[in-house]
C-alpha cells in the first residue's frame, strides 16, 4: 500500500508540470491554433524563473516572471499564427527551436550552482493545478466565455458572425497558454530540480502536446492524464529491474496515437479535435 | 500592412547574414584551435568540462580557439570543414560518436591536426585521448562501502556502454572491497543528460533503501534529489559540492586542461604534426593528473566525513588492518606513481555470474577496460549486453 501511494506520489511530482503544460495547450487549441513551441516556452520560463528567483530570493517572483515570458514567447506564436496566418506547426516548432536556443544563450553562466531557495516540490503549484483543472473545466462548459473559447475553435465563422472578436480571443488563449507553459517550466527550475541546465525540460514540452490531445482536450481528464503519464515515467525507472523503459516511456506518445485512432473512428464529436484546430480563419472565406 | 512586416523582416535577416561574414579583424597569426562539442557549454557535464579547458587553454597558450557546440554525433564533418575554413590547424573532436567524421575528415586534410577524445582510431594526423575516471570511482567505492547503512549503495547510470560499465565496475569493486555485503543498486537512463529521468531514477534507488549515490550524468540532479532525504553522494564530473554540501561525500574531477596543455605545446614545440600522430594516445589518469578525487577542485573528501572513514576499518594483505581514510590515501599514492603500483583492475576477478574475467596475475589492458561488458560481483539490476 505504501508502496502505491509512494509511486503515486512520485506521479503527481512529475505529472504537475505536465498538467499545468496541458492546461494551457488544451485552451490554446480549443480556440483553434496548435502551438508546439511548447518546450521552448517552458525551458525559457525554467531559465526566468531560475534567474529571478536566484537573485530575489522568491521563488513565487520567478514564477510569475515566468508566466509572462511564456505568454509573451506565446504572443509571438499568435502573431505569427493568427494575425500572419502563417503555418502554425511550422512557426510552434520554430518557438521550440527559438526557445531553447535563446534559453541557452541567456542561460551562460548560471549553470553550476543550486537555487538558494527552493520551492517544496509538492507544495503549492500541484494542488493549484487541480484547482486550476477544475475552474477552467467550468470555464469552458458552463460559462459565456467558455462558449465562446469553443465556438471559435470549432467555426471561427460562426463566432464572427455572433459578434465574437475571433483574433482576440485566439490571442487571449494563446497567450493564456503560453503563461501557464512558462509556469510549467518554473515548476522544474524552481521546486522539481531547483537549479539551471541548459536543455532542462528534456523533452517534457513534447509530452504536453500529446497529453493535451489524449486527454481530448478536456481540462479535467488532463489531470487524470498527466498523473497516468507522470506515473509511468516514474515506473519507468521503479520496474526497471522487470521491464525494460523504453516501452514504459514510450507509453504516453502510444496512448495518445491510440486515443487518436480510437476517437477518430469512433468516438463521439465531443471527444474530436476542435473542427477549426490548425487552420487560420480570414473572415469572408469558404 | 503584410508587405511591410515581411520586406522588415527580410531586411533584418539579410542585415544579420552580412553581420556574420564580416571578418572580426584579428591581424595576428595565432595558431588557430577548433573545439567541436557534443552537447551545448551549459550542461556542467562534459561538454561544460571540455569548454572550461579551452578557456584555460587559451589564456596559458599563444593560441586562438574556436569552437562549436552541440554538434550532433555522426554529423561532425561539416562542422569539421566550416573549422578549417575558418582557418583552424589543429582540431579537437569530443565525442566518441564523431570518431568516423574525424576519421574521413583527417583524410580529406592531410595538413590539419586533429585529435579525437574517447576512441581508438588513429592516423598519422589523427591521435586520440581520453581522461579516464576508473581509479577514481574506484577509490570512491572504497569510501561508500564504509559509509552505507543500509548495505545498499545505488548508481544511476547514463548507458549500458563499456565506458559507464567500467566506472560502474571499478565503484563496486570498491565497494566490495571494504563491505562484502553491500550491493550496487543499479538504473539506467538511456540518456547522458536528462534530469527528469535522473530525478526519478534517483527515486526509485531510495525506495530500493539505497543509502549512498553514484552517477554518470551531466547535471546534479541526482545529489540534489538525494540529499533532500539526507542520503549521501558522490559527485560526477563537474565541482558539485555546493549542491550539497551536506551531503556530498567526494567524486570525480576532470582536468582536460592537462591533456589539451601537453598536447598544444609539443605541436606549438613542432614535435606533434601531421605526420607522426600514428601512435599518440593519451589515456589520462590520476598519476597525469587528468582527473582528481573530490567534489570539488583540492578538496579529496568532505571534512564532515573523514572521521567516520577514520572510525571504518578494513583488512588488508598489504598494509594489515588500517582505516578506509587511510587506504583510500595509500592507493591515491600507489596509482600517482608513473607506472601504478596498484591497479583496481588487477586479477584475479570474476563477475557477477562467477566466471573469472580477470586471471589472477594479469591487469587490465586498456583495449580490455575500453571494451569490457561484464558486471562486477554485487551488482544488482539490469544489465543489458551482459555476457
Amino acid at each position: 500500500m505504501s508502496w502505491l501511494i509512494d509511486v503515486l506520489i512520485r506521479g503527481v511530482a512529475f505529472g504537475t508540470p505536465l498538467l499545468w503544460g496541458a492546461l494551457g495547450e488544451i485552451y490554446a487549441e480549443r480556440a483553434g491554433i496548435v502551438n508546439l513551441g511548447v518546450e521552448g516556452m517552458m525551458i525559457l520560463g525554467a531559465f526566468f524563473a531560475f534567474a529571478v528567483a536566484q537573485v530575489s530570493g522568491h521563488p513565487v517572483l520567478g514564477l510569475a516572471v515566468a508566466a509572462v515570458i511564456g505568454g509573451s514567447a506565446a504572443l509571438l506564436h499568435a502573431f505569427v499564427s493568427v494575425t500572419l496566418r502563417a503555418n502554425q506547426f511550422v512557426s510552434g516548432l520554430a518557438l521550440s527551436m527559438l526557445g531553447l536556443g535563446l534559453a541557452g544563450l541567456l542561460g551562460r553562466g548560471w549553470e553550476g550552482s543550486p537555487l538558494r531557495t527552493p520551492l517544496p516540490e509538492l507544495s503549492v503549484l500541484p494542488p493549484l493545478g487541480a484547482l486550476l483543472a477544475i475552474v477552467l473545466w467550468i470555464l469552458l462548459y458552463h460559462t459565456r466565455w467558455g462558449i465562446i473559447l469553443r465556438t471559435t475553435g470549432e467555426s471561427p465563422a460562426a463566432a464572427d458572425a455572433m459578434g465574437v472578436n475571433v483574433s482576440l480571443v485566439r490571442y487571449l488563449a494563446v497567450i493564456f497558454g503560453g503563461m501557464l507553459a512558462g509556469v510549467a517550466g518554473g515548476f522544474l527550475s524552481v521546486a522539481y530540480r531547483p537549479s539551471w541546465t541548459e536543455g532542462m525540460t528534456g523533452g517534457i514540452g513534447w509530452i504536453v502536446v500529446a497529453l493535451a490531445i489524449f486527454a481530448s482536450w478536456d481540462p479535467l481528464r488532463a489531470v487524470g492524464a498527466a498523473l497516468l503519464f507522470g506515473t509511468l515515467f516514474h515506473l519507468s525507472f521503479r520496474l526497471q529491474a522487470w521491464i525494460p523503459p523504453e516501452p514504459l516511456q514510450m507509453m504516453p506518445f502510444a496512448f495518445t496515437i491510440l486515443v487518436l485512432a480510437v476517437t477518430a473512428r469512433w468516438g463521439a464529436r465531443k471527444w474530436q479535435a476542435p473542427e477549426a484546430l490548425g487552420l487560420p480563419y480570414l473572415r469572408g472565406e469558404r | 500592412m503584410r508587405w511591410k512586416v515581411s520586406r522588415w523582416l527580410t531586411a533584418v535577416v539579410v542585415i544579420a547574414v552580412v553581420l556574420a561574414f564580416i571578418p572580426t579583424g584579428n591581424a595576428q597569426q595565432k595558431l588557430k584551435v577548433g573545439f567541436i562539442y557534443v552537447g551545448p557549454i551549459g550542461d556542467y557535464g562534459w561538454t561544460n568540462a571540455h569548454d572550461v579547458a579551452r578557456r584555460m587553454v587559451e589564456q596559458q597558450l599563444p593560441v586562438e580557439t574556436l569552437y562549436v557546440e552541440s554538434v550532433p554525433e555522426g554529423k561532425v564533418e561539416p562542422f569539421i570543414d566550416r573549422l578549417v575554413g575558418q582557418g583552424a590547424k589543429v582540431i579537437f573532436t569530443t565525442s566518441f560518436g564523431f570518431m568516423d567524421g574525424t576519421v574521413a575528415a583527417a583524410q580529406r586534410y592531410p595538413n590539419v591536426v586533429f585529435a579525437h577524445a574517447s576512441g581508438f582510431k588513429r592516423a598519422r594526423n589523427l591521435a586520440t585521448y581520453m581522461a579516464d575516471f576508473y581509479q577514481v570511482y574506484y577509490l570512491n567505492g572504497l569510501m561508500a562501502g564504509a559509509l552505507t547503512k543500509t548495505n545498499k549503495v545505488g548508481y544511476v547510470g547514463a548507458f549500458p556502454i563499456p565506458e559507464v560499465k567500467r566506472h560502474l565496475d571499478a565503484y563496486a569493486l570498491g565497494v566490495r572491497y571494504v563491505n562484502p555485503q553491500a550491493t550496487i543498486n543499479v538504473r539506467w537512463l538511456q540518456d547522458w543528460f536528462s534530469p527528469p529521468k535522473a530525478k526519478e531514477a534517483t527515486q526509485a534507488l531510495i525506495a530500493d533503501g539505497v543509502d549512498v549515490f553514484a552517477f554518470t550524468e551531466d547535471s546534479p540532479t541526482v545529489i540534489q534529489e538525494s540529499a533532500k532525504k539526507n542520503l549521501l553522494s558522490f559527485a560526477h564530473y563537474s565541482p558539485m559540492y555546493k549542491f550539497a554540501p551536506k551531503q556530498v561525500v567526494s567524486g570525480e574531477l576532470v582536468h582536460w586542461e592537462t591533456i589539451y596543455l601537453d598536447f598544444l605545446r609539443k605541436v606549438l614545440a613542432g614535435k606533434y604534426t601531421a605526420d607522426n600522430l600514428q601512435d599518440v594516445d593519451y589515456w589520462w589518469l590520476l598519476a597525469e593528473k587528468a582527473v582528481e578525487v573530490g567534489a570539488e577542485p583540492g578538496m579529496m573528501i568532505n571534512p564532515l566525513f573523514v572521521s567516520r572513514l577514520k572510525s571504518t576499518t578494513v583488512k588488508t594483505v598489504e598494509f594489515g588492518t588500517l582505516s578506509v581514510y587511510d587506504l583510500v590515501q595509500r592507493r591515491i599514492a600507489q596509482m600517482s606513481k608513473n607506472p601504478v603500483v596498484f591497479d583496481p583492475f588487477a586479477g584475479p576477478i570474476q563477475d557477477r555470474k562467477g566466471v573469472v574475467r580477470v586471471p589472477a596475475g594479469h591487469t587490465m589492458t586498456v583495449g580490455e577496460l575500453t571494451s569490457m561488458e561484464w558486471a562486477a560481483p554485487g551488482v544488482t539490476g539490469p544489465w543489458p549486453g551482459e555476457p
